[in-house]
């Protein structure tokens, strides 16, 4: 057993003292790379978390970065982290970015992007954000930071589950009290709902195990369907709401592409892969120097596209209306 | 004066293992007695001191010491006035604090616990003082952790500390039982000397026949929660082991 | 790199405040208390509150404080005088207290650059107006996890801090010195809670922003950062360079280190350990893994598996 434990002590050495090296030797190789391909600027993309819609905004990026004409390895490296959905993990990123000086930061969702900013301020780097629903009350709206809001095409989703259900009265909106995102777009909906003859019965959650209750207890409520937000929490259990809503013949509305196929009727969601290519063409005009993030202010995303689930419309017995057929897109299996 | 009035206490009441030990109990203690207790396992000689010090609540009945009831007070406030040493040598001190930290603790019983220093220097040649008369050379370790020492030399600290600040009562529960023969010898001997020096009251249970004949001014049998010999005096001194074991021998064949 | 290493060196600093009051409760006391987790984002939800409305940013790291000792208060009195366990106690407080934050501050607040934190503050631009926000952020937390060190250390010697480490050493001779070991035990739950507000207090400046979530896995961060430093100290204290450091009388005070350093080293190491795998470029999903081994191999090799580790 000694043995074992000196032998152990002797790989934990080993292995303190070679990612040392790797570290030391990562600077060396920076240094080197910037002396060799002259003035490469770095963007540093921390992206919160692995997740569809997130995943889509970076690709998206990047495209926009492309179609602004400008070449990866010629005018910009890309430097992407992901934090694993862990905010002490974003902050040492954003760390390692700053200290690396990146010509720009750029912080996929509200944690990734607060941490950037946070570490951008000794060396006033611009940070650009995205997939942040509510910019303003996160204060990120004014100083060396710009990027593009997901909020949710509310109006839309009104809209279209008014053309499927004219008769109902009450939408039911689980929600996470501790996402600011949702807390945002509950607020939006109760604002709109009235417009379009709906009243919004939301109910609070604090934790994913909460979520289905949640919906048992909106079941009871007897509302006409369930609209969702892009809340983690409430997204990550869909398919156990969807088996309860279909039992009791309620068509729950999705907000992402992700959503309908999984099984909602219907949704009006954001493109995410639009929402990074607009976030890809400001970061482009900013790191060109064509303008700062103080001349561009932040941008929401006007577009949104209509998904339609045909198997779980005709298992609800919901008729998509004549007009909506032709633009919605068909995304069930 | 320590009594104990018509106590009754019953384990797990209302249930098969229901076990109802003592009913009336009755006890008087004069000051300066110092009482072995002895008897066989469940016989009520542990619960009796427990319900003194209050860490078990009595039925009914009640707890006098000079007169005034202390059957309202918490188990810390009786130990206002009384010292405690428990068959486990680990109860009595703390393992990872040193020697010096330990002794230091004991001597600041009944004082307040603020933000003064915890170890007064000035102190230390009165501990190295008392623990040289233990005669155990621990008076060369008070830096050394209470954790690294001996199961005795630790019990010889706990007695130690016990006794260290004025006090009525010491409680010895079994205090040598754990101990290897040679070093329960030492701890007896300091027991019986510190007992006499402070002129204390005491209890001591213990399953050593001999030094309950040894020590003490008064011996007390227990069994089923029940006092089944009661000699003091003359009486005690002319007491012999063999005696006891045939009272023993009776009791269990009954 | 000297930018890295300072910017990892300030989280290991400031987050040495936590570790800090997870060991009073979890190794001097021996009371694991799960109050950590919430405790953490109030300290920061009260300092974001107040310095949006423009108080002193010091005097905001006082408040909340407070308010993680009156959280702490609350696990005590609920374990002490309900006599509800201790791992229960701190689960209510916790649950609760995740409403609370969200009343006092929202899911989330930023603090813009203009509202002076303490790195900007009047007094440290006055010592350290010279250095870079980077370098002053370092000294900061050097300073606050230093003097918050020796404070601890000062108070573990003083006759109150002697009785607290001896509850957790063994609560029986508490009272035996006739002294309420409950009450002890609701103050180490207060001082060790006031710290970790501290820390997110100080976070949320260093930050500039509170969420509601910030204090999930805190209390694991925690426990892992008081077990490894206890545990590499005790293997530092067995060792042959331990023992001639001791004959060494200017060394002497080196070759047995107190908790309090083995937990702040924890911290440090800790935050190197992921800024490393960060850094040397690990696939991101794969890091807590790497983290998790890293853990298992210094505590084997230390020859502890975390269950015995002993106090101050």
């Amino acid at each position: 057993m000694k043995n074992v434990k000196k032998y152990l002590c002797g790989v934990l050495s080993l292995g303190m003292a070679l990612s040392l090296c790797a570290c030391g030797g990562g600077e060396t190789g920076g240094e080197t790379g910037g002396e060799t391909a002259g003035e490469i600027p770095v963007i540093g993309i921390s992206q919160y978390g692995q997740h569809g819609s997130l995943d889509n905004c970076r690709e998206g990026f990047l495209q926009g970065l492309e179609q602004a004409g400008l070449v990866e390895g010629t005018d910009y490296t890309i430097d992407y982290q992901n934090a694993s959905f862990d905010d002490n993990m974003a902050i040492q990123i954003a760390q390692a970015f700053s200290a690396e000086d990146a010509a720009l930061m750029v912080g996929i969702a509200t944690p990734s992007a607060t941490a950037c900013y946070a570490a951008a301020e000794d060396k006033d780097i611009p940070v650009i954000f995205t997939a942040i629903t509510d910019p303003v009350g996160a204060k990120l709206d004014s100083g060396n930071i710009t990027g593009t809001s997901d909020v949710l095409p509310v109006e839309g989703q009104l809209q279209l589950i008014r053309a499927l259900q004219p008769e109902a009265d009450t939408i039911g909106i689980v929600y996470t009290t501790s996402e600011p995102n949702s807390v945002y777009s509950v607020g939006i909906y109760e604002e709109l709902a009235a417009d379009y003859g709906f009243t919004i019965e939301a109910v609070g959650v604090t934790a994913q195990s909460e979520v289905t209750q949640a919906v048992d207890t909106l079941i009871a409520k007897e509302v006409d369907c369930l609209s969702n937000l892009t809340d983690n929490n409430v997204v990550g259990v869909l398919g156990s709401i969807l088996e309860k809503t279909n039992e009791a013949g309620i068509p729950v509305y999705g907000s992402e592409i992700e959503q309908v196929k999984l099984g909602c009727v219907a949704g009006a969601g954001l493109d995410y892969v639009q929402l990074g290519i607009q976030t890809g063409l400001m970061a482009a005009k900013v790191l060109t120097g064509e303008a700062t993030c103080q001349d561009l202010p932040y941008e929401v995303i006007e577009n949104y596209a209509l998904y339609v689930n045909g198997a779980a419309l005709a298992s609800l017995n919901l008729e998509l209306p004549a007009d909506l057929a032709e633009t919605a897109e068909e995304v069930g299996q | 004066m320590l009594e104990i009035r018509n106590m009754t206490k019953t384990y797990n009441p209302g249930t098969v293992t229901e076990l109802k030990l003592f009913q009336g109990f009755d006890l008087t203690v004069p000051d300066g007695q110092f009482i072995s207790i002895v008897g066989s396992n469940g016989s009520g000689k542990t619960s009796l001191l427990n319900i003194l010090c209050g860490s078990i609540p009595l039925d009914s009945g009640d707890v006098l010491i000079d007169g005034k009831s202390i059957r309202r007070q918490k188990d810390f406030q009786r130990y206002a006035s009384i010292g405690r040493v428990y068959q486990n040598p680990s109860l009595g001190t703390c393992p990872s604090l040193t020697m010096l930290e330990n002794l230091s603790l004991a001597d600041n019983k009944g004082k307040k616990f603020g933000l003064g220093f915890g170890v007064n220097k000035k102190r230390v040649d009165f501990y190295r003082d008392q623990l040289s008369g233990l005669g155990l050379g621990l008076e060369d370790k008070l830096d050394v952790k209470m954790g690294s020492l001996s199961g005795g030399q630790r019990q010889a600290v706990a007695l130690l500390m016990a006794t260290m600040t004025p006090l009525k009562f010491l409680i010895l529960d079994e205090h040598t039982a754990a101990l290897d023969p040679k070093t329960a010898e030492t701890i007896m001997a300091l027991t019986g000397k510190v007992v006499k020096e402070k002129n204390l009251t005491a209890l001591m249970v213990t399953h050593n026949l001999r030094y309950a004949l040894e020590y003490g001014d008064r011996l007390l049998m227990l069994d089923r929660g029940k006092i089944v010999v009661d000699k003091a005096g003359e009486e005690k001194a002319a007491m012999t082991a063999d005696q006891i074991l045939t009272t023993f021998g009776q009791l269990s064949m009954q | 790199m000297t930018d890295l290493i300072a910017s990892t060196l300030t989280q290991g600093f400031i987050y040495a405040l936590l570790s800090y009051g997870v060991y009073i409760t979890y190794s001097v006391l021996d009371f694991p208390d799960l109050t950590v987790d919430s405790s953490f984002p109030l300290g920061a939800a009260v300092t974001a509150v107040l310095l949006l409305r423009g108080v002193d940013p010091w005097l905001t790291l006082v408040c909340a404080a407070a308010a993680g000792a009156l959280a702490g208060l609350c696990t005590g009195l609920i374990h002490v005088k309900l006599g509800v366990r201790d791992l229960l106690a701190g689960i209510i407080t916790m649950t609760a207290l995740s409403s609370i934050n969200l009343l006092i501050a929202g899911s989330n607040l930023t603090i813009e650059r203009a509202v002076d934190t303490i790195f900007v503050s009047a007094p440290v631009m006055a010592v350290l107006g010279g250095l870079t926000l980077t370098g002053r952020k370092l000294v900061v937390a050097l300073v606050l996890a230093l003097v918050v060190k020796l404070v601890l250390d000062l108070y573990f010697r003083t006759k109150s801090g002697l009785l607290l480490r001896a509850v957790g050493d063994n609560a029986t001779l508490v009272t035996t010195l006739a002294k309420n070991k409950g009450n002890m035990k609701i103050l180490g739950v207060v001082i060790s809670n006031a710290l970790v507000a501290l820390c997110g207090g100080v976070l949320c400046q260093e930050q500039r922003s509170y969420s509601a979530v910030m204090g999930i896995g805190q209390v694991v961060f925690g426990l892992a950062t008081v077990i490894i430093g206890v545990s590499l100290i005790r293997f530092f204290a067995g060792s042959r360079v331990s023992c001639r450091m001791g004959k060494i009388p200017v060394l002497r005070f080196l070759a047995s280190p107190k908790g309090t350093t083995a937990v702040l080293l924890g911290s440090i190491l800790y935050k190197f350990c992921i800024q490393i795998a960060i850094s040397v470029g690990l696939p991101a999903n794969m890091l807590k893994f790497i983290t998790a081994v890293l853990f298992l191999l210094v505590l084997v090799a230390a020859g502890r598996k975390g269950e015995e580790i002993i106090h101050a």
